[in-house]
């Protein structure tokens, strides 16, 4: 017997087979591979085979493995089919949860979701409508739609999608930033009437979201299970109904359709958007939660630069009101004597008697001393704020401010004892304003205590520090007089009258010195200036 | 003839209203703290009492609290160097205000405004 096929028939050259095509050469080097792609089905081959009788086992065990080998051939196609169908898809998913992952913007997430559903790229679905649940959890409520209107404008929107050759990501962009509010006004009649109460249990969209999985819809028309309003609504009697849950909380619903093409929703359609849904829910929650953060913080930030005006102001009006209480002062202390001093020019215009008009002179004299002296003051808290700091001799400066005060002591039956500690070092200071300091408490000693004989000025060395104070033996001063004393326009004295124990503990602070007021030993009261021997720590 | 209490700290001023007021033919006390003013109250009563607000370690405002519960027969003007006096609610008990001024006129009319109201009641 004669065969045809290249395997026995020696005039039959392999590289002239017809059913190796351009591309299979590597068949031609491998006899067992080519037997099964291409012998099992050749025609010479089946002439072979068909030589034999039909009741040949060989024959008969022959087609039985070509039938099996054609079998598996099949199911390994469609396998190979579905696995390139879930890659696919676990693509798709990939990039549609990256771009989820870093969106935060509400509409922006919701571009990528509607894109995804919609586009031939992602699950090809004509339209799709998003409900998502109110702030009060009452009610679902239509927030955006996307899909055509009709079929030209579904053709219209396809061709141009075809034609640009966008990925997913590079649709939901342009979707994101050209069409999302104008696909809204578009569906706004649609989405104003997708209100559902979430407290209608029996409502096929509660449904959905109580058993969290997808509902096919078919035959809407004849279904007593559909709110007959939402049917009306969407006008299609087949949609799928996808609920949107994350982390139990429920989001909302997604409703799509094939309402130009009517192509079925398959099992295969669903089980793909279940998957989708998941991530897309808690995009969402996660946009909303990142809108409510945003919001708080902008309100946040938005009191706090309120109260830190707010704060700017009440330091403006402390500012001001000291500013208000030294002018009150001031003016206080002008008009006492420019009273008397008027008062009594007009006095002397209107008398005749000239040991009246040589006392009234007397006093237009002392005020004008008095007055003086107020200036002085007004002067020493102005170069209060930017002391003239040297080196000094402290005991120089406590003899020359006792020199000075001599006569008016004198005046007052009182003595003064100078206790000062010899070979001290030099101090550091504004010789102008301590001596004020110094000179401000003899006066503020001698206004207060009218029964004292006697005061003492000491000098010493304190713990790295210089002391430079003055006691008297009067009546110690309560602690509140204490208070009151170091606290600026708290007591009754005013400026010209000797204000300046207030003063003087600001002075000295700007000195980065102190001021103490304690009891004497003794009796009586002490009132210490400390002051820095050396310049560092000092603050100037 | 109106008697007025002057009460003022300042020994100056007390010298200067005193001697206006009497050349407008009043009687005058004078007082240079409250307890001085109150022994001469105690003693005497006036038609007016001329009350400054800030005295030395003491307010003025205080004895016009006593004047308008004890002694309301009598008009108190207040007679302050601070223009801002009426800060305190308790300055608003005074029949009247005077700042101090050297042109002691607005005073002189203020005394004699308070005596005829006195007298027309």
């Amino acid at each position: 017997m004669s065969y045809e096929c290249c395997w026995f028939n020696q005039d039959r050259n392999i590289l002239d087979c017809p059913n190796i095509e351009e591309g299979e050469e590597l068949l031609y080097a491998s006899p067992r591979k080519r037997f099964v792609e291409k012998c099992i089905d050749c025609q010479w081959f089946q002439k072979d085979l068909g030589r034999l009788s039909e009741d040949d086992p060989f024959r008969m065990i022959i087609n039985i493995l070509r039938d099996e080998y054609k079998e598996q051939v099949g199911h390994l196609q469609s396998l190979s089919s579905f696995l390139s169908s879930k890659s696919r898809e676990i693509k798709f998913l990939h990039e549609l949860s990256t771009v989820l992952q870093t969106s935060m913007e509400l509409d922006e997430v919701l571009s990528v979701a509607m894109t995804a559903i919609t586009s031939g790229k992602g699950f090809g679905m004509n339209r799709a409508f998003l409900l998502l649940a109110d702030r009060e959890r009452e009610y679902l409520v239509g927030h955006s739609g996307v899909g055509p209107k009709n079929y030209e404008e579904a053709w219209r929107i396809w061709d141009e999608v075809d034609r640009s050759n966008f990925s997913l990501t590079q649709l939901s962009r342009q979707f994101y930033k050209t069409k999302i509010f104008s696909e809204r006004a578009k569906f706004q009649d649609v989405l104003e009437q997708l209100k559902v109460s979430l407290r209608e249990a029996d409502h096929i969209f509660n449904r959905a979201l109580k058993e969290r999985r997808p509902i096919l819809v078919d035959n809407a028309a004849n279904n007593p299970g559909i709110d007959p309003k939402i049917l009306e609504v969407l006008g299609v009697d087949r949609f799928l109904i996808m609920p949107l849950i994350s982390r139990n909380r429920c989001i909302g619903i997604l409703l799509a359709d094939n309402f130009v093409t009517n192509k079925p929703i398959s099992p295969r359609d669903m089980e793909s958007l279940q998957t989708f849904a998941f991530p897309v829910a808690f995009a969402i929650e996660r946009a909303s939660l990142y809108e409510k953060l945003r919001i708080e913080v902008e309100k946040q930030t938005s009191m706090n630069r309120k109260l830190q005006e707010q704060q700017e102001l009440i330091v403006r009006m402390e500012k001001m009101a000291v500013v208000g209480k030294i002018t009150s002062s001031i003016a206080h202390s002008i008009r006492n004597p420019l009273t008397i001093i008027g008062g009594y020019a007009r006095s002397l215009l209107k008398s005749n008697n000239m040991e009246k008009k040589k006392e009234y002179l007397e006093f237009i004299l002392n005020e004008a001393k008095h007055l003086d002296e107020v200036l002085g003051e007004v002067l020493n808290y102005s170069d209060s704020v930017h002391p003239v700091i040297d080196c000094w001799d402290l005991n120089q400066l406590a003899l020359a401010v006792a020199a000075e005060m001599k006569e008016r002591l004198a005046d007052l039956a009182i003595s003064v004892d100078l206790q000062l500690e010899p070979d001290l070092p030099q101090a550091w200071l504004d010789y102008k304003q301590i001596f004020y300091c110094l000179k401000t408490i003899i006066n503020h000693i001698v206004q207060m205590q009218p029964a004292i004989d006697r005061i003492a000025i000491e000098t010493c060395r304190d713990d790295g520090k210089l002391l430079l104070c003055v006691s008297d033996n009067g009546i110690p001063l309560p602690a509140e007089m204490r208070i009151a004393l170091m606290n600026p326009f708290v007591e009754t004295e005013t400026l010209g009258q000797g204000i300046g124990l207030p003063l003087c503990r600001m002075i000295l602070e700007r000195h980065g010195s102190s001021f103490a007021i304690e009891d004497r030993q003794g009796g009586g009261t002490r009132y210490c200036i400390i002051l820095q021997q050396q310049k560092e720590g000092l603050e100037l | 003839m109106s008697r007025i209490l002057i009460v003022d700290d300042e020994a100056n001023i007390r010298l200067l209203y005193s001697q206006e007021l009497m050349d407008e033919g009043y009687s005058v006390d004078a007082a240079g703290t409250i307890a001085e003013a109150l022994a001469l109250l105690k003693e005497n009563s006036y038609a007016v009492v001329l009350l400054d607000i800030k005295l030395k370690n003491e307010s003025g405002l205080d004895l016009l609290q006593t004047l308008v519960k004890e002694r309301s027969d009598m008009a108190v003007i207040l007679s302050t160097a601070f223009s801002c006096y009426k800060d305190d609610f308790s300055a608003w008990l005074a029949d009247s205000y005077v700042v101090k001024s050297s042109d002691m006129q607005e005073l002189k009319d203020e005394i004699k405004r308070l005596i005829e109201r006195k007298k027309s009641r």
